[in-house]
C-alpha cells in the first residue's frame, strides 16, 4: 500500500511538473492574448454582453477546431494541407444532407463519417506507405476539394434555420461546444492512443520499442483530426446557412499559423494543444481589434505580420533572458 | 432615477424610434435612428487586385464629396484577404460598431446571407455591388448585367463580319460565374448566325500573359481568323500582342476597358468594341446607401447600363489615360447627377 501511494505522489508530482513546464512555454502568448482581449473589450464593450460574446465565440469556433485538428497531427509529427478542403467538404455535406429525409442528426452523422473516413484514408496512406504527410495531404486537398465541387458545383444547399439559430444565434452555444471539445481532448489524451500521440511524434522508434502501437496511434489521429475538421465545416454551414464548395480554403494556412503561434513545432512532439487553442484565439481577436482601431487595410496586413512575429518571438526572447539569468546565478 | 421615470424614458424612446422608423420606412432594412452625418463600412473581399484598388478609390472619393455635403462622417474599410469567413467576421464587427450602412462586394454567393440578414434586422442599410449574394434581405443590389455584356459583344462582332466569318472566343476561367454569364449571353446571338464559325474557345485567367500564350498556340493552327470575341479586357490585350508578334493582320476585337487594350486598339488602329464593369459601382453603392438613409426610396436592384466604348468615343478614353494606373481600367466618367438618375429607375 505504502509503495503505491508513494508512487502516486511521485506521479502527481511529475504530472504537475510536466504541466508547469508546458504552461511556461505559452506564458508569453497567454499574456499577449489577454492584452488583446482586454483591448477588444475596451474598444467594443458589447463583447461583454451575452450576444456579443456569443457572436465572438461563433467567429472563433471554426478556427479553434481546425487549429486543434492541425495541432493533433503536428504533435504526432504529421501535418495536413487538406484542412481547408475538408472544411469545405464538411460544409457541403452538411448543406446537402440536412434538408433531406436524413434530417439534422443524419446530416451530422454524415459529416462526422465523411471526416473520419477522409482522415483515416489519408492517415493510412501516409503511415502505411511511409510517405511524407505534406505530399499526401496536398494531393488529398485537390481530391477532397474536387469532391466538394462535385457535390455542390455552385454555392447553395441549405441548413435548417433551427440549427443555424441554435449554433450561431444569440446565445453562446458555440462556446459550450468549444468547452466540450476541450473536455473530449483531455479524455482522449488520457487514453493510450492519446498518450501515444506525443511519444510517436517526439521519438517514433523509442515509442515503438516501448510498446506504443505507433501506426494505430497515427492513423487514429488522422481520422479524429479529419472528423474535427469536417465538424468545423458543419459549423461554418450552420453559421452561413448554406454550403459553399470553397469556403474553407483559408483554414489550411490559418490552422497551421494558429498551431505554430501556440508553440507547436513542425518536428513533432513539441508544443501543447492549449497553445494551439490560444493561437487560434489570437488570430481571431486580432482581426477585430484592428477593425476597432480603425487601421486601414494596408496597415492591417503589416500589423498582422508584426503581431504574429511578435507573439512567436517575445516568449522566445523572454526564455533566453531567463536562461541567461539562470546561468549567471548558478 | 425612479422606476417611473425609467418607464417614462423608455416610452419616450420607443415613441422616438417609432417616429423615425415611420419617416424612413421607404427603403428596406433601415430602421431606428439614423442621423446625418452617417458612418459607412466598406467590406471589401480582397484589396490587392488593381480593379479593387480603383473601386475603393471611387468609394473614398464619393465619401469625400458626401462628407463635404455633411452627409457622411466616417468610412471604415476592411479587407477580408479573399476569405469569406473573415468577411463575415468583419461585417459582424461593423454591426457591432453600429455603422449606418455597409457596402459589400461578396466573397461568396451564399456564405454572407445570415450576417447580412443580421445587419438588416439591426436596421443597417446594406448595399451589395459587383459580386452579388443570393439573398434579398438587404437594402439594394447594384450591378451591370453580365449576360447583356456577352450579347452586345457578340452582336457587334456579327455586324462587323456581316454575319459570316471565323472567330475565336476568349473566356475567363471556367466555373467563374462572371465568365459563364457573359458566355451564356453571347450564345443565342452566335446560334442565330450559323455562318459565324467558332474556330476555338479559350479559358484563361483574366490576365495578359496566359491569354497571349493561348492565342499564340491557336494562331499556328488557324491561318484564317476574322474576329476575336474576347469577353474580358486583359484577354484582348493578350490576343492583340500575340497576333502582332506573329505579323498577323489585326481583326475586329472586342474587350473590356483595360488600359493596355484601349492603347493597343488606338495605336494599331484596329476595329474594336469594349464595355466595362465600372469601378464607380462602388461610388454608386455609397451614394445609394446615403440616399436610402435619408429616407428616400431606392430600387431593390439598381441595374447599371453597360457603358460602351467604340471607334467613335475611343479618343475620349485615351485622352484620360494619365489619370489611371498602367494595369488599370479606364472607366466612364460619372457624377452624382448620373447616380440620382440611375436611382429613379424602377
Amino acid at each position: 500500500m505504502s509503495t503505491m501511494s508513494a508512487s502516486a505522489v511521485a506521479h502527481r508530482g511529475l504530472y504537475r511538473a510536466v504541466q508547469l513546464r508546458r504552461n511556461k512555454g505559452i506564458g508569453g502568448l497567454t499574456i499577449v492574448v489577454l492584452l488583446f482581449l482586454a483591448a477588444y473589450a475596451v474598444l467594443f464593450p458589447g463583447l461583454l454582453t451575452f450576444e456579443g460574446f456569443a457572436k465572438f465565440s461563433q467567429t472563433w469556433l471554426p478556427l479553434a477546431l481546425t487549429a486543434m485538428a492541425q495541432a493533433m497531427l503536428m504533435l504526432a509529427g504529421g501535418i495536413s494541407l487538406s484542412v481547408g478542403a475538408t472544411v469545405s467538404l464538411g460544409a457541403v455535406v452538411a448543406a446537402t444532407t440536412m434538408g433531406t429525409p436524413l434530417g439534422v442528426a443524419g446530416g451530422l452523422g454524415a459529416v462526422v463519417l465523411v471526416g473520419l473516413v477522409v482522415g483515416a484514408i489519408t492517415g493510412a496512406i501516409t503511415v502505411r506507405l511511409r510517405l511524407p504527410a505534406i505530399i499526401v495531404t496536398l494531393a488529398g486537398s485537390f481530391i477532397i476539394g474536387g469532391v466538394a465541387l462535385l457535390i455542390l458545383p455552385r454555392p447553395g444547399g441549405s441548413v435548417p434555420t433551427t440549427v443555424s439559430d441554435l449554433l450561431a444565434g444569440t446565445s453562446p452555444v458555440a462556446f459550450g461546444l468549444l468547452l466540450a471539445t476541450i473536455a473530449l481532448w483531455k479524455l482522449y489524451a488520457a487514453t493510450p492512443l492519446g498518450l501515444g500521440l506525443y511519444a510517436a511524434g517526439e521519438n517514433p522508434v523509442g515509442a515503438y520499442r516501448s510498446g506504443v502501437a505507433v501506426d494505430t496511434v497515427l492513423i487514429a489521429a488522422y481520422a479524429i483530426s479529419g472528423a474535427l475538421t469536417a465538424l468545423a465545416g458543419f459549423f461554418v454551414a450552420a453559421q452561413t446557412g448554406s454550403g459553399d464548395p470553397v469556403i474553407g480554403s483559408a483554414f489550411t494556412l490559418n490552422s497551421i499559423a494558429a498551431a505554430v503561434l501556440g508553440g507547436v513545432g513542425f518536428g513533432g512532439g513539441q508544443g501543447t494543444m492549449r497553445g494551439a487553442f490560444l493561437g487560434s484565439l489570437l488570430l481571431t481577436v486580432m482581426i477585430n481589434v484592428m477593425f476597432f482601431l480603425g487601421l486601414p487595410p494596408v496597415a492591417q496586413y503589416i500589423a498582422q505580420g508584426l503581431i504574429i512575429v511578435g507573439a512567436v518571438a517575445l516568449p522566445e526572447i523572454a526564455k533566453r533572458r531567463a536562461h541567461r539569468a539562470g546561468r549567471v546565478q548558478s | 432615477m425612479t422606476r417611473v421615470s425609467y418607464f417614462a424614458a423608455g416610452v419616450a424612446c420607443m415613441a422616438l424610434l417609432a417616429g423615425t422608423a415611420g419617416a424612413q420606412a421607404a427603403a428596406k432594412c433601415i430602421t431606428g435612428a439614423h442621423k446625418a452625418p452617417y458612418t459607412l463600412g466598406w467590406a471589401n473581399i480582397y484589396s490587392v487586385p488593381t480593379w479593387m484598388k480603383q473601386t475603393t478609390d471611387t468609394i473614398s472619393q464619393e465619401v469625400d464629396a458626401l462628407k463635404q455635403q455633411g452627409l457622411v462622417s466616417k468610412l471604415m474599410i476592411t479587407d477580408a484577404q479573399g476569405n469569406a469567413n473573415t468577411q463575415i467576421q468583419q461585417i459582424q464587427s461593423m454591426i457591432d460598431a453600429k455603422v449606418d450602412a455597409i457596402l459589400i462586394d461578396a466573397g461568396s454567393a451564399t456564405a454572407l446571407n445570415r450576417v447580412i440578414a443580421d445587419a438588416c434586422a439591426k436596421g443597417i442599410a446594406v448595399i451589395n455591388f459587383d459580386s452579388l449574394v443570393d439573398t434579398d434581405d438587404l437594402t439594394a443590389k447594384v450591378n451591370t448585367d453580365q449576360g447583356e455584356w456577352g450579347k452586345e459583344a457578340a452582336e457587334w462582332m456579327v455586324n462587323q463580319l456581316g454575319g459570316k466569318g471565323k472567330i475565336i472566343v476568349m473566356n475567363g476561367p471556367a466555373g467563374i460565374s462572371v465568365s459563364d454569364d457573359r458566355r451564356k449571353g453571347a450564345e443565342p446571338v452566335l446560334k442565330a448566325h450559323p455562318d459565324i464559325k467558332i474556330l476555338a474557345e479559350t479559358n484563361t485567367e483574366y490576365n495578359v500573359a496566359p491569354a497571349q500564350e493561348a492565342m499564340t498556340n491557336l494562331l499556328f493552327n488557324n491561318p484564317e481568323i476574322d474576329g476575336v470575341l474576347s469577353l474580358g479586357g486583359a484577354l484582348s490585350a493578350g490576343a492583340i500582342l500575340a497576333m502582332d508578334k506573329q505579323g498577323r493582320a489585326l481583326v475586329p476585337t472586342t474587350g473590356e476597358n483595360y488600359r493596355q487594350f484601349l492603347e493597343l486598339w488606338k495605336k494599331k488602329g484596329l476595329k474594336g468594341w469594349a464595355t466595362m464593369q465600372p469601378n464607380w459601382l462602388g461610388a454608386l453603392a455609397a451614394y445609394t446607401a446615403v440616399e436610402a438613409l435619408q429616407g428616400k426610396d431606392v430600387p431593390a436592384y439598381v441595374k447599371v447600363p453597360l457603358p460602351i466604348i467604340d471607334d467613335n468615343n475611343l479618343a475620349t478614353y485615351i485622352a484620360r489615360t494619365k489619370d489611371f494606373p498602367t494595369d488599370g481600367y479606364i472607366y466612364s466618367p460619372y457624377d452624382q447627377a448620373m447616380f440620382a438618375k440611375l436611382l429613379t429607375q424602377k
